[in-house]
């Protein structure tokens, strides 16, 4: 498989749950994916192998199986992907957006497992056209849905700016909404979700598995974590022993043994 | 018009009052019923919630300490501790 992602891009999705690619679309895919997702709505079968149910001979169909594109599927969730649902997302030109933070879908508590979204952005989309704004390092926090609109505001929040054929791959899992759209132009975001079809281990390109800046890349701080930033490196690293294939694996001041060193457990014989 | 409630939330991983919040949102009642086109904001309005009772909010809620059990103490969801602060201001039109 061809353009996997590296092991640091890997550390980087397990701890800030997203990550960006420019020029992942050429400019006249990008052109006739814009005319096509007018018309491009609606759920095809929900849970049936990607590769027989997204269409093909269409822009949109071609965009998902370029060969970066793939690889960068492959290295998230593996060979086989399973269609979920796409949507085309648009906020109308000079539109506005109250409050919109939420969690795609329904509470999802599946360990060592993550769905990804695929984002593509087939038009420039500067600050004042509304691009989806993301929480990084949000998605190991379980909230049901739209109960967090009230976080109006969350430190270290970020929006996409970007220019066509950029694409943002994040897990599901990750805090994020909709922005006001203060252009005369449409914005068009189109979603595509995928689940894994098997253990989502080493997909990925492990050549730098072992480079030191791994760890550096876990513990990264996105500002909102405060007291709680360790429980998250708990998070991030347990999430990192899984699709590295490392169980073993932990960093800085390993707090996973805080839970797991246990000699107590141990059986002694005593004799005389 | 007289004088009506603004609320103020500070979201933190603390319930002390002299901590940095790590969200926050306002409920101005005095501007209207709700914010209708969000403005993205980089840091707090104030860099904890004594500041802001220095400004004149007034504390109504203060979290409570959570007692961790075994099974939840390393579980994580929505933020753990949050400070409510209230504030009149004149009522304006709401657009």
């Amino acid at each position: 498989m061809e353009h996997l992602i590296s092991s640091k891009d890997m550390a980087r999705f397990v701890a800030s749950g997203y990550l960006k690619f420019e020029d992942m679309v050429p400019e006249d895919l990008c052109k006739a994916c814009r005319e096509e997702m007018v018309d491009f709505g609606g759920y095809l079968e929900v849970g049936t192998p990607f590769e027989e149910t997204w269409p093909k001979n269409t822009a949109l169909g071609e965009t998902f199986r370029l060969p970066k594109v793939k690889g960068l599927i492959h290295s998230l969730i593996g060979p086989d992907p399973v269609y979920d649902h796409h949507a085309a997302h648009l906020v109308r030109a000079q539109t506005t957006r109250g409050p919109d933070m939420h969690q795609d879908s329904v509470i999802d508590f599946r360990r060592n497992y993550f769905d990804i979204q695929l984002s593509f952005f087939p038009v420039d989309t500067s600050d004042e056209m509304g691009g989806t704004f993301l929480v990084p390092g949000s998605h190991f926090r379980n909230v049901r849905t739209g109960e967090i609109r009230g976080y109006q505001h969350v430190a270290g929040k970020i929006w996409a700016t970007c220019p066509a054929g950029t694409m943002y791959v994040w897990n599901t899992r990750v805090w994020h909404g909709a922005r006001s759209n203060h252009t005369d132009k449409d914005r068009y975001m189109f979603k595509l979700r995928l689940n894994p079809s098997s253990p989502q281990i080493r997909h990925f390109d492990p050549t730098d598995i072992d480079d030191p800046e791994i760890g550096r890349i876990l513990s990264t701080h996105h500002r909102w974590e405060g007291d709680e930033h360790r429980y998250e490196i708990m998070k991030r690293v347990e999430l990192w022993r899984y699709v590295s294939d490392q169980p073993d694996y932990d960093i800085g001041e390993r707090f996973l043994r805080r839970r797991e060193y246990q000699p107590q457990n141990q059986t002694n014989t005593i004799t005389n | 018009m007289g004088q009506v409630q603004d609320i103020l939330v500070l979201f933190q991983t603390s319930p002390a009052l002299d901590v940095t919040p790590v969200a926050w949102a306002r409920y101005e009642a005095s501007k209207g019923t709700g914010i209708k086109d969000l403005i993205e904001e980089e840091n707090p309005p104030y860099k904890n919630a004594m500041a802001a009772m220095r400004d004149g909010w007034q504390v109504i809620q203060m979290s409570e300490y959570n007692h961790k059990s075994e099974a939840d103490g390393y579980e994580l969801g929505p933020f753990p501790y949050q400070t409510v602060l209230s504030r009149f201001s004149e009522m304006q039109p709401e657009e």
